[in-house]
């Protein structure tokens, strides 16, 4: 046979468009190129597969305790007991772990992970009874995971067709519905859903809002859990393989459907019927991203903010308080409620994020800041997962080779930059391994 | 003439769009007098989507046939209808843009075959699923 002459590489192709000349043109690059706007080390690959598998196991009792708020605590006007999750809400299979999954994504049981319920036996304190665990905070911080539900919440309009429903006349029927079932046999509460019918409707929208935060983290745990399996057999051969696994695992799922069914009496009642089409992609993710990456709220806690000095923007539109934004060390010392997913993950870390963490900085002094920054190159990564996605369904290939198609990618790629030119943004310090 | 499921299954490289038509519920619709303009993906477009993407959407059919009704707007539009409005309702609610005139660009997607006629409408063939956002 011979051999045919062959077109020299890549390399002395001529770009089809001009290079980007925005502040963060390396970023758009690589974006282009198919990568993260994490560069692709080696250590930060390590890094963010240990904090995603961290994340997973707190996510694990987030997911099932939410849906329990969601589904079955319902209205309860003293809630006390809505951390105290039943066991068949613990027991709940998820849908993309196990032998039962119809679109398994975790290669793991369906069941609570090993190491949430051996936390959830002993915590930190040791063997004693729960009640005393959960006033002593040693247990999983759930508070953590109602933070992210009420930004979500406060947030409204952040996407998709979530929120609009929930001001719908059909919406306000079937909360009605299980709002009366629910209080049955209760004059007292009864006549005060009569004379405050806007609060009632408004504690179930927040519920509603807590279901879908439920079903997309029961998505997101099994993905980190195969995501760290992966990673321990060598599967990932760095950071854009991680990015390309959450994307390819984003359009999976995403037209899982979301929904918020009540159980009142062994009967359930659709607030959100499957049948309205919210979508895992459009009314959860997409909004959880908005919501909690980016915008947030100020942190209650110990850190004040001076309103006289404008402090906290006037317009909620301008919320920059998601990790993408965090200055760690700081808010770390804000409290509530990034220092309880700190935390959360400080229980889980996989042995050898404990060995860089004891290598750097003040070692075991300071965890849970390094932790806290590893988290946050993590979510960098996740959206990038998200904005490949995004440019995937609504854009064109990376490989296109019409440079109108290329420049509108280009654009996007370049909008989605603007949003961390405000100085807050912590996109160009995670360019650096320093950054710690 | 043919209707436009009758027009599709005819040409043999719908049977993606097809079998998701069916399974949204959404075969009567498409049968009836309309008249729909359908942007239809071939096959190839569908297989284009990461492993499990149709999969979810078959499993649940009102999320699906949101994504369906995304590619049909009410009333038969040519063409050169099309390309004289910047976007156009589907009838999931969602606005299709007209992205180019030449080649012919539905939003993300390129019209490879225009103007098919049938009796309930036009079909214009497209090499990707669209999604709304």
């Amino acid at each position: 046979m011979t051999p045919t002459a062959t077109a020299p590489a890549e390399a002395t192709k001529t770009p089809l468009i001009p290079p980007s000349t925005h502040r963060y043109a390396d970023v758009i690059h690589r974006l282009e190129a198919g990568g993260s706007m994490l560069p692709d080390t080696p250590e930060n690959l390590k890094q963010i597969i240990g904090i995603y598998k961290a994340y997973a196991v707190p996510m694990d009792f987030y997911w099932r305790d939410l849906l329990y708020i969601a589904e079955q605590v319902f209205l309860n006007p003293l809630p006390a007991f809505k951390y105290f999750i039943s066991q068949e809400y613990l027991d709940l299979p998820n849908s993309y772990a196990g032998d039962q999954s119809r679109l398994r994504i975790w290669r793991g049981g369906d069941k609570a992970h090993p190491e949430l319920l051996e936390f959830m036996a002993t915590g930190e304190t040791g063997s004693m009874p729960k009640l005393l665990h959960h006033l002593w905070h040693d247990r999983v911080n759930m508070e953590f995971a109602e933070a992210c539900m009420q930004a979500m919440l406060w947030h409204q309009g952040m996407g998709g067709r979530f929120n609009d429903y929930l001001e719908s006349d059909a919406y306000k029927a079937n909360a009605d519905r299980a709002i009366r079932a629910y209080f049955k046999g209760n004059p007292v509460m009864l006549g005060l859903y009569k004379l405050f019918p806007e609060m009632f409707l408004e504690q179930v929208r927040q519920l509603s809002y807590t279901a879908n935060l439920g079903l997309f983290w029961e998505v997101m745990a099994p993905v980190f859990f195969e995501m760290s399996d992966i990673y321990d057999e060598g599967g990932f051969k760095g950071v854009p393989d991680a990015m390309n696994f959450l994307v390819n695992g984003i359009f999976a799922v995403a037209g899982r459907p979301i929904y918020h069914h009540v159980f009142i009496g062994g009967e359930c009642f659709e607030i959100i019927p499957k049948s309205e089409g919210f979508t895992w992609l459009y009314e959860a993710a997409l909004p959880y991203v908005e919501a909690v990456f980016y915008r947030t709220s100020p942190f209650r806690g110990t850190k004040s903010y001076n309103a006289q000095a404008g402090q906290v923007p006037s317009d909620q539109a301008s919320f920059h308080y998601g990790i993408l934004y965090a200055d760690v060390y700081p808010v770390g010392s804000a409290g509530i409620p990034p220092t309880l997913l700190m935390q959360d993950m400080l229980h889980f870390l996989p042995p050898y994020l404990k060995e860089i963490y004891k290598q750097h900085r003040r070692g075991e002094e300071d965890e849970l800041i390094q932790l806290g920054i590893t988290f946050q190159r993590s979510m960098y990564n996740v959206t990038s997962a998200v904005i490949q996605a995004l440019r995937c369904a609504l854009l064109y290939p990376l490989d296109d080779t019409d440079p109108e198609h290329l420049m509108a990618n280009r654009r996007f790629f370049e909008a989605q930059m603007d949003r961390f030119l405000r100085p807050e943004a912590r996109l160009a310090d995670i360019q650096t391994q320093d950054y710690r | 003439m043919a209707t436009i499921l009758e027009t599709a299954a005819s040409a043999g490289c719908f049977n993606t769009l097809l079998a998701a038509v069916d399974a949204a519920g959404l075969r009567a619709a498409l049968e009836s007098a309309g008249p729909f303009t359908v942007f239809a993906p071939v096959d190839d477009a569908f297989a284009a989507l990461p492993p499990g993407t149709v999969q979810t959407l078959v499993d649940n059919p009102p999320q699906l046939a949101r994504i369906l009704k995304f590619h049909v707007l009410a009333g038969a539009h040519q063409r050169a209808d099309l390309v004289g409005q910047p976007e156009w309702e589907s009838l999931e609610g969602a606005p299709v843009p007209i992205r180019r005139n030449e080649p012919f660009e539905v939003k993300n997607a390129t019209v490879v075959t225009a103007d098919i006629a049938c009796d309930n409408g036009v079909v214009h063939v497209i090499d990707r699923v669209i999604l709304p956002g």
